[in-house]
């Protein structure tokens, strides 16, 4: 087993420009998913079932609330599987890509517009005409502080 | 085993956290796994207390024979919540309070995967804890039902088991979310590489305890509702004289009851698989093998209920269905505990205090486990169904097997937890003490039960009142023991030698191998990648 060296996974340089991309990490098997909430599901009903057959039918709602719990917790868990944040710097225009429970959205700054504003709490975000979008929330508070340093040089001009 | 001094890690990335919340909010409205880990320890080691001095109100009672300390109204009360108590009061949240502390740590995770909801399935507890104790001041007393509120005593109890019923909803609640939470953390937030099958055993155990957990509580839930519909709305569920059947309560209850008896042992052998090969200096023998005997064991956990109700009457073919089929739990079993034994098998065993309590429960639970195979014969179990053979047998399996378990697991990771070592010596005493004072209380309770005395009564023939008295004896010695684990923690917490890193070189999951001790309040932000 080994750490994974942070800023490496934080930061892709390549030829032309700079690209950040990093998604919520997820180890998430659907087919596994499907499989532990089917069979908890069809088992609870079996036997939720079995045993209003036998006259104990008040088993039913207990678990029709509790199938509906898990299931909503498996919602949610997939609706952020797949979330992701992008930044790719690409001449003077900045394209930033965030997929946010299931929502995607683009934006695209100017790179001689854009301000970096980072928080008190250690928060990063671009800034531009009125917009605010918030980058390295999947970043641990050293990965977000590389990141945060990496684009105010770019910004400034320093790094191209 | 020499403590093993290896490198400080680097956490330079968990410095903003150091500044962690303090005060009573910090408890209060915590989201973070390991303080929510280290609630739960306390809220459990708190009812452990409460029950142990219930289980020394009925030792003293039944420390001669005759009516000396209290009504026996009182003692059915003590009986009844000695086991609510113990089972959803202490042991299923110590072992809740591992999981919170550890599932995140060995598979890499930074918490849990929601972590709102984890400080609301702990803070449930105390309320239903409250609830519990309560009933006990309810008019006409605690409901003195046993704890496995059987029909129609307890829908004829008094006011006490509306407080009882409602307190057993919300520990279910607690149990439910608590599932839920740990179902999908271990399915969705293992760090890169941590695949299903090199997960640390315990991570499996509790992946296969909160399946259980969420497929059996709805059953608990409608059985004691039903309860209280009958008590007070009017239905007939479990009233003969209305067309119900206070025998159907006893399916349902054992239906959810039997595998409330895995759901507090897997766990226990999720803790044994980590302590025994960390002291074996080896790798557990048989992983795969233990993963699928764990389940095996849930499987059959749901097959085998009618086993507790022999003598509540059913057809000769069902005694022998599930005779067999409990026999049948004996080969997972057995399969376990090969591997525990082939692990030590010509490893370089040394025996400090974690692993005392891990052979004592090895030893223990597997006497347990041998007198719950004698229990499943049929003409043997209508001899002694009820008496304190039963009585015996179940706590070798939850003060032997979870009961040592938990401490041999508290003993391994409290310097993991608090950055400090406990004292050796005071921790072996304990453990000592513990074997010698169990053993002194339920070893003669096998004989009492074979020579036939009740479970539940006040009093008893004269005929049992030596070895009543040996059990007394042992079970204030077993309590007693337990303020020194108490003495132990808190000296290990306030004035404790520092541990290492790696305080246990054989120890190799992730909490061992990549993090300071103490663990730091935010862990794994980054995941680590397992190769």
């Amino acid at each position: 087993m080994s750490k994974e060296p942070v800023f490496e996974s934080i930061l892709e340089h390549d030829g032309a420009g700079f690209t950040y991309f990093r998604r919520h990490a997820s180890s998430l098997d659907l087919r596994l998913l499907a499989m532990v909430f089917g069979s908890l599901a069809a088992f609870s009903v079996v036997i939720a079932a079995g045993f209003a057959m036998a006259g104990a039918w008040l088993i039913i709602p207990f678990a029709g609330v509790e199938i509906a719990a898990l299931g909503t917790a498996a919602c949610m868990i997939l609706r952020r599987a797949g979330d992701f944040e992008r930044l790719a710097f690409s001449g003077d225009r900045i394209l930033i890509e965030v997929r946010e429970r299931g929502l995607a959205r683009q934006f695209e700054f100017h790179r001689s517009w854009a301000r970096l504003v980072t928080g008190e709490t250690g928060s990063v975000a671009l800034r531009s005409h009125g917009r605010t979008v918030e980058i390295g929330r999947y970043c641990c508070a050293e990965g977000r502080r590389a990141l945060a340093l990496e684009l105010r040089g770019r910004l400034d001009g320093r790094r191209v | 085993m020499s403590a093993v001094h290896a490198p400080t890690h680097d956490h330079g990335h968990d410095d903003h956290h150091a500044h962690k919340p303090s005060g009573i909010m910090r408890w209060v409205a915590s989201t973070n796994h390991k303080d929510i880990g280290t609630m739960y320890l306390w809220f459990s080691f708190a009812m452990f207390l409460v029950g142990g001095v219930m289980a020394l109100i009925i030792r003293s009672e039944l420390f001669q024979p005759g009516l000396q300390i209290v009504k026996p109204e009182f003692f059915n009360s003590m009986t009844t919540y000695h086991g609510l108590i113990m089972v959803f009061g202490a042991i299923m949240p110590a072992f809740v309070g591992f999981a919170n502390w550890l599932i995140p740590m060995q598979i890499g995770a930074p918490d849990m995967a929601f972590p709102r909801m984890n400080n609301l399935s702990f803070w449930l507890l105390p309320p239903a804890a409250l609830l519990l104790i309560a009933a006990q001041f309810a008019p006409g007393g605690g409901a003195g039902v046993g704890w496995t509120l059987y029909a129609p005593l307890s829908t004829q109890a008094g006011p006490a088991m509306d407080l009882t019923i409602f307190a057993i909803h919300i520990l279910g609640m607690s149990s439910i979310m608590g599932s839920i939470n740990i179902i999908t953390t271990i399915l969705n937030m293992r760090a890169p590489g941590m695949g299903l099958m090199k997960m640390p055993l315990f991570c499996w155990t509790w992946l296969i305890t909160a399946y259980l957990l969420v497929a059996v509580m709805p059953v608990l839930a409608g059985a004691v509702t039903m309860t209280l519909t009958d008590r007070h709305f009017g239905t007939h569920f479990f009233n003969a004289a209305g067309g119900g059947d206070p025998v159907l309560y006893q399916h349902i209850f054992w239906f959810f009851g039997h595998p409330e008896v895995y759901i507090i042992a897997i766990p226990a052998f999720g803790v044994v698989s980590q302590v025994i090969p960390a002291f074996s200096r080896k790798p557990l023998f048989g992983y795969a093998s233990m993963v699928y005997a764990t389940a095996s064991i849930a499987i059959l956990s749901f097959m085998v209920w009618a086993h507790h109700m022999y003598t509540a009457g059913m057809p000769v073919e069902a005694q022998l269905y599930f005779m067999y089929a409990t026999v049948l739990i004996a080969i997972p079993t057995g399969v376990k505990v090969f591997n525990w034994v082939a692990t030590m098998w010509k490893g370089s065993l040394t025996f400090e205090t974690p692993m005392l309590f891990a052979l004592g429960f090895l030893f223990l639970f597997t006497l347990g486990g041998f007198t719950g195979l004698v229990l499943s014969i049929v003409p043997v179990d209508i001899q002694l169904h009820d008496t304190y053979y039963v009585v015996a047998h179940f706590h070798y399996v939850m003060v032997a097997g979870a009961l040592f378990s938990a401490f041999a697991g508290i003993y391994f990771w409290l310097p993991k937890w608090t950055g400090r070592m406990y004292n050796e010596t005071l921790g072996k005493w304990h453990f000592w003490l513990s074997l010698v004072f169990f053993n002194v209380t339920f070893f003669v309770q096998h004989f009492l039960g074979l020579a036939g005395m009740p479970r539940r009564i006040p009093d008893y023939s004269l005929q049992f009142a030596e070895f009543n008295m040996i059990s007394s004896i042992g079970a204030f010695g077993f309590g007693l023991s337990q303020l020194l684990f108490l003495y132990i923690v808190i000296k290990c917490i306030t004035s404790g030698e520092k541990a290492a890193d790696r305080q246990w070189e054989g120890a190799d999951s992730l909490e061992w191998t990549h993090l300071p001790s103490p663990a730091p309040w935010h862990s794994f932000e980054t995941p680590p990648v397992v190769k």
